[in-house]
């Protein structure tokens, strides 16, 4: 019977055992989503995309259609069309060429010692507010942020460790294509204690390069006015 | 007595020291979790009439184990649930062992 006594133990260990890994790793994969969960929401984001891409065709469609028509039409006086051309460069919907600056910036190449703070050696939305400021200030007729067209509506805003521009999201390295005099807009930017020279004093890349001729893109998204009416 | 009880509580301790299984295998460990209980039951059956084999029983609690794992992993390869065929027996078994039990326990 002592031998049995043995064997009786040896089982039931390996019994605890078993049953206590089984209850452990059923308890952990409940805290995971299940599966189906995850599968549904792959599908919904899929979902999402397809729609979001069918409309941004829509927008395009909607575009090149109002181009025809504003090109094509024999009704559609001279004057009413020189009009509509100008408000769509004013609105940002149509590219511009000419004349300007190319700026770029970029984060701090320099390696951060132990207990620098990281924040200080990036870019922020906040400079790019101010070099926006300083293009505008000189003239800037046409503003774009890496390839996002700057509307009269656009946001620059922080967004987790991103910068949102037209809610779309961008990362260094920053291009900014401006339209004007690139005389004038460059010697705002790199006078003496202005945006540029505070941006490489924290070792930041910024250069500022005039151009004879850049092309800054149209805006793509949608416009809408839910809330405004014109005043009659 | 409490040696056995000693086995199941260091058993306990083991499971929840050890790295945890990925989850491809719980199903399997499910298994052998009932078939290593139909055989504990199986025992304390047959010590209660007094038939108990020290072999029997410890040659019964491995074959049934593997037993019921090997089925699990056919099934799977398979594509056939062969896995509720163990967990169907040992249950049943279970639960006939329990009755038995109860018995001997009531007529003492």
């Amino acid at each position: 019977m002592k031998r049995g006594q043995i064997y009786v133990t040896i089982v039931l260990l390996f019994l605890g055992m078993m049953i206590a890994v089984q209850v452990r790793s059923t308890r952990k994969f409940q805290q995971n989503a299940p599966t189906t969960r995850v599968q549904e929401l792959t599908t919904r984001l899929q979902d999402v995309k397809d729609e979001r891409d069918t409309l941004k065709d829509e927008v395009d469609n909607l575009r090149t259609k109002l181009d025809r028509i504003s090109a094509g039409e024999e009704t559609v006086n001279q004057a009413v069309r020189d009009e509509l051309g100008k408000t769509r460069i004013e609105a940002g919907l149509a590219g511009v060429r000419g004349p300007g600056v190319q700026v770029i910036l970029n984060d701090s190449p320099k390696e951060l010692q132990p207990g620098e703070n990281p924040n200080l050696y990036i870019l922020h939305e906040e400079d790019l507010l101010k070099m926006v400021n300083e293009l505008r200030a000189g003239g800037a007729e046409a503003i774009s942020v890496n390839d996002q067209r700057l509307l009269a509506t656009s946001e620059i805003r922080c967004a987790g460790n991103t910068i949102l521009v037209n809610t779309k999201k961008i990362a260094p390295p920053i291009v900014m294509l401006a339209t004007g005099d690139p005389d004038t807009l460059s010697s705002g930017l790199l006078i003496k204690g202005g945006i540029i020279e505070s941006l490489r004093a924290w070792g930041l890349i910024a250069e500022v390069e005039k151009k004879k001729e850049i092309t800054v893109p149209a805006f793509t998204g949608p416009i809408t006015f839910n809330y405004s009416k014109p005043v009659k | 007595m409490w040696l056995p009880l000693l086995g199941l509580v260091i058993g306990i301790i083991i499971g929840l020291k050890s790295p945890s299984l990925p989850q491809t295998w719980a199903q399997y460990m499910s298994v052998t979790v009932l078939a290593a209980m139909d055989s504990v039951f199986g025992g304390i059956r047959a010590g209660m009439e007094k038939k108990f084999d020290d072999t029997i029983f410890i040659t019964g609690f491995f074959s049934n184990v593997l037993l019921a794992a090997g089925l699990a992993y056919i099934g799977e390869r398979v594509g056939v649930a062969l896995y509720t065929a163990a967990i169907f027996a040992f249950g049943v078994r279970i639960f006939q062992n329990l009755a038995i039990i109860r018995r001997h326990i009531l007529k003492k």
